[in-house]
């Protein structure tokens, strides 16, 4: 996973219906670039068959003591 | 009674005027009174209402008089962050938007401590929209330390520590996305519980993040938040997404022994790049904790910094969602913080939210996988204390969300699993700022935490230390 260009953020804000100039595009992927990288580990591995519904299965009460 | 009733622990002032050694409007005068004093020097408060909470106490007492107790808080006069509905009033969320939005309804933790017989005191201040982590508020006005006035509070439930820490309201609730309660508590001296996702109703509590947000207190004591957590949890029929799960006896939790616990310490990421003093309150922590007869251990967990990624991914998107209309429609009246954070949500495409949020499940089974045999995992809240309001100020300038990010990197991994972990006041820098640590726990095991948190207030007194009125 690759970190979004200051031209592909002002693309992805016009579809969205909230476009943004070249110099706010630029300073959203300085911000929001670091959180790609953090995450491209995960990007692209998860399993086919991951549904959300997966963490309520581990987040639902298991008590230490 | 002797004293001034304000800086008294919630659970000794509900005793006491339960048991008529002082009255609510006694109570509610003292709180009033360093209001006074300390409010302009902090600005921690949104609206102050004295005569209504006067005559509130004043019926309080009237009850009391005539039968028992309304509920175990009967008379207590509170102030919560400003984003909690209550039906009539005012509520801004911090934000010009919403400055004058008057509440349609009342939220349900907040019913739940007025069916305990609180007494409103007024409102707290907040970061606009709970997005933001220092307490800085374009609109209204940073909110300051108490400790020091020239620092922050940590944000974004900023009102709330600083009133808690001022004594100018026994607790305060606050919410917690990112770290909201805890980095409060942590700059501000103060006892706060970040809940487990789904322990207690947020219907009627201002959204952020659906998927992250959790409501919890903030107070001088550890007994405090347990005595609040026992009322408001729970199932609410006006949240499908509050848990039926049997809510425990907390307060009881907290008289227990911590011996033989086996608490966790991480071999990284939360132990590396800390500030010297932050280092040493962790040293003497666990020193203190071990006396009382824990036993340590280090963990090794898995890569936090993909956890804090995730986070940001579901905080962003789904802010920008909850705000969209307001973007197109009011850009102007955000601040320019505020309007930065929420286009970042416009960068994230939806493939990319969707796997963060899948990842959710596999992230806590390796997280508990790697926790397996402790009762629960201690580490600093954040790397440094306070900074001052001036260095922190950074708006929207190009390196705002890298402070922003330094600051939130020790509590984001832990929202994003959904997990409770308690802040708890655990000594001092040289110049006298305060240094939090929290104590992370399972699902839905608040109790093990103000179980250990307790037994530390027990054995320190970092929690009855009261800032000076500068």
């Amino acid at each position: 996973m690759t970190r979004p260009t200051a031209k592909e953020i002002k693309a992805m804000s016009d579809v969205a219906g909230l476009p943004v100039d070249n110099d706010v595009a630029a300073r959203i992927a300085n911000s929001i670039g670091p959180a790609f990288e953090g995450f491209a580990p995960v990007a692209g591995t998860l399993p086919f068959d991951l549904e959300p519904a997966t963490f309520l299965l581990v987040h639902m009460p298991k008590v230490t003591k | 009674m002797s004293g001034e009733p304000a800086l008294m622990s919630l659970t000794a002032v509900a005793k006491a005027i339960a048991e008529k050694k002082a009255s609510s409007r006694e109570v509610t005068q003292s709180c009033l009174d360093r209001i006074a004093k300390w409010n302009p020097k902090l600005n921690a408060f949104m609206s102050i209402e004295a005569d209504d909470a006067l005559k509130a106490a004043d019926a309080a007492d009237a009850a009391l008089a005539k039968g028992g107790p309304k509920g175990v808080l009967h008379g207590v006069p509170l102030a919560h962050k400003d984003m909690y509905y209550d039906k009539g009033k005012v509520v801004t969320c911090g934000s010009k938007i919403r400055k004058d939005f008057v509440a349609p309804t009342t939220s349900t933790a907040l019913q739940r401590l007025k069916d305990a017989g609180t007494v409103r005191l007024g409102s707290l201040q907040m970061v606009e929209f709970a997005y933001g982590p220092t307490g800085h508020n374009p609109h209204y006005g940073a909110v300051r330390n108490p400790w020091n006035t020239d620092h922050i509070t940590g944000g974004s439930s900023s009102g709330s520590g600083s009133a808690v820490a001022a004594r100018l309201t026994f607790a305060a609730l606050g919410s917690d996305t990112g770290g909201s309660i805890r980095m409060p508590a942590h700059f501000c001296g103060v006892t706060g519980l970040k809940t487990t996702v789904g322990r207690i109703s947020r219907a009627g509590a201002m959204p952020l993040s659906w998927t992250l947000d959790t409501v919890g207190p903030l107070a001088q004591t550890v007994e405090d938040c347990a005595l609040l957590m026992g009322l408001m949890a729970g199932a609410d029929p006006e949240d499908p997404t509050a848990s039926d799960f049997p809510v425990p006896n907390y307060m009881a939790a907290t008289r227990q022994s911590i011996k033989g616990l086996k608490i966790g310490v991480p071999a990284a990421f939360y132990v590396d790049d800390l500030d010297a003093e932050v280092a040493r309150v962790l040293d003497e922590t666990l020193a203190v904790l071990k006396k009382e007869g824990a036993e340590i251990v280090k963990v090794e967990l898995p890569d936090q910094r993909q956890l804090s990624a995730a986070c940001q991914f579901v905080l962003a998107t789904e802010a920008a969602a909850l705000h969209k209309r307001w973007m197109i429609e009011r850009p102007q009246d955000y601040g320019a913080q505020v309007l930065m954070r929420l286009q970042n949500g416009l960068a994230i495409p939806a493939v990319s939210y969707l796997e963060a949020i899948r990842w959710r499940g596999p992230a806590l089974s390796a997280y508990l996988a790697a926790v397996e045999g402790t009762d629960a995992v201690i580490a600093p809240v954040a790397p440094m204390p306070a900074a001052t309001i001036a260095e922190s100020d950074v708006g929207n300038s190009p390196d705002a969300e890298a402070v922003i990010q330094r600051i939130t990197r020790f509590t984001r991994p832990i929202n994003y699993l959904g997990l409770p972990s308690l802040s708890i006041p655990s000594g001092f820098t040289k110049s006298g700022l305060p240094v939090g640590m929290q104590i992370i726990g399972r699902s839905f095991d608040e109790a093990m935490l103000v179980r250990i948190g307790a037994a530390f207030q027990r054995a320190t007194d970092f929690h009855q230390k009261v800032p000076k009125l500068p």
